[in-house]
């Protein structure tokens, strides 16, 4: 098994869902973590439930580039990344408009981006350090209505392949996952605007859907250097949807 | 908010449906093309026109267009 006492972690949209596990998860194996998100109540709230150690919270709006940089001038190295802060945002392309693509974009794209620059310029991610971008399944589909959502995932995963080849030399690996439906309270607001029920949609992954300590439990591997020679992939972690 | 504008802006998420064969009495979910996208579209056209956010369970707990258009009449 691999450890990850001591080591020091950022996870992004860390307040709930899949981010929220993630830091979870990452305490146990004696890590500490620090979380941002928008709500620093959820986030506080987070930090209360982990297990003992260092752990910080900041909310701040990572869309913000002078946000960001205050934010980053606090800071000491990380040993690792999770960019999970996103949004999901259904509708139909006649319905796009520049306010909507930015909305969708800022949040999924630009968000992770400025970050991840301001911690490079900065030299706060260690030498041997690992870079895990959460991006989804959607952006290898075609799921009417997703084009928003998908496209900035997409953007995620090309963006991480950048990184990797950019950060290689210092031996700081970037890696995206692409999970499918994962049972959080982001999934229970995307049924608000699906026709389709989630329980007849799950009919469609031979192992069901995911829960969130199934993508924490590869984003604890990523992190570790068990992964050392892990680098510039997508990892689709989605239950055999796309199987068939 | 007027009903003959909502039904107009309905219909219009339709590419194949005569929108005269649209009305208020209409049972929406019974048109041969109702799908998850033309649903996505009523509720974008809602959103966009109106400032009325509905959901899939709106559109569940109607059979008219009267009832989406109650609905909405409601949160505006």
């Amino acid at each position: 098994m691999f450890s990850l006492q001591d080591k020091r972690f950022l996870v992004t949209g860390g307040s709930s869902g899949i981010g929220r596990q993630i830091s979870i998860h990452l305490g146990q194996q004696g890590a500490q973590v620090t979380l941002v998100g928008r709500n620093l109540e959820r986030l506080q709230n987070v930090t209360a439930e982990m297990k003992d150690g260092n752990h910080k919270c900041f909310s701040f709006d990572l869309t913000k580039q002078n946000e960001v940089a205050a934010f980053i001038k606090q800071q000491i190295p990380f040993d690792g990344i999770v960019f999970n802060a996103g949004i999901v945002d259904y509708l139909p392309i006649k319905f796009m408009s520049d306010e909507k693509i930015n909305k969708v974009f800022d949040v999924n794209f630009k968000g992770a981006v400025l970050l991840c620059q301001q911690l490079i310029k900065n030299k706060l991610i260690t030498k041997g350090g690992s870079l895990v971008f959460i991006s989804s399944i959607s952006s290898k589909l075609g799921i009417p209505g997703t084009a928003l959502y998908a496209a900035s995932k997409a953007a995620i995963c090309a963006y991480s392949k950048v990184v990797a080849s950019e950060l290689a030399a210092q031996k700081i690996r970037a890696n995206c996952i692409c999970p499918g439906i994962v049972i959080t309270p982001m999934t229970a607001n995307a049924e608000d605007v699906s026709t389709t029920s989630l329980e007849d949609a799950e009919k469609e992954y031979p192992l069901g859907y995911g829960r969130p300590e199934d993508v924490s439990a590869l984003v604890t591997y990523l992190l570790s250097d068990e992964s050392r020679w892990m680098t510039g992939t997508d990892l689709i972690l989605d239950g055999g949807l796309t199987l068939k | 908010m007027k009903e003959n504008d909502f039904v107009k802006n309905f219909a219009l998420q339709f590419d194949e449906t005569d929108p005269e064969s649209i009305s208020l009495s209409t049972n929406f979910k019974d048109l041969e093309e109702w799908s998850s996208l033309v649903a996505l579209s009523v509720m974008a056209m809602v959103d966009e026109e109106y400032g009325v956010r509905i959901t899939a369970d709106d559109f569940k707990n109607s059979s008219t267009l009267a009832d989406v258009f109650e609905t909405i009449k409601k949160r505006l």
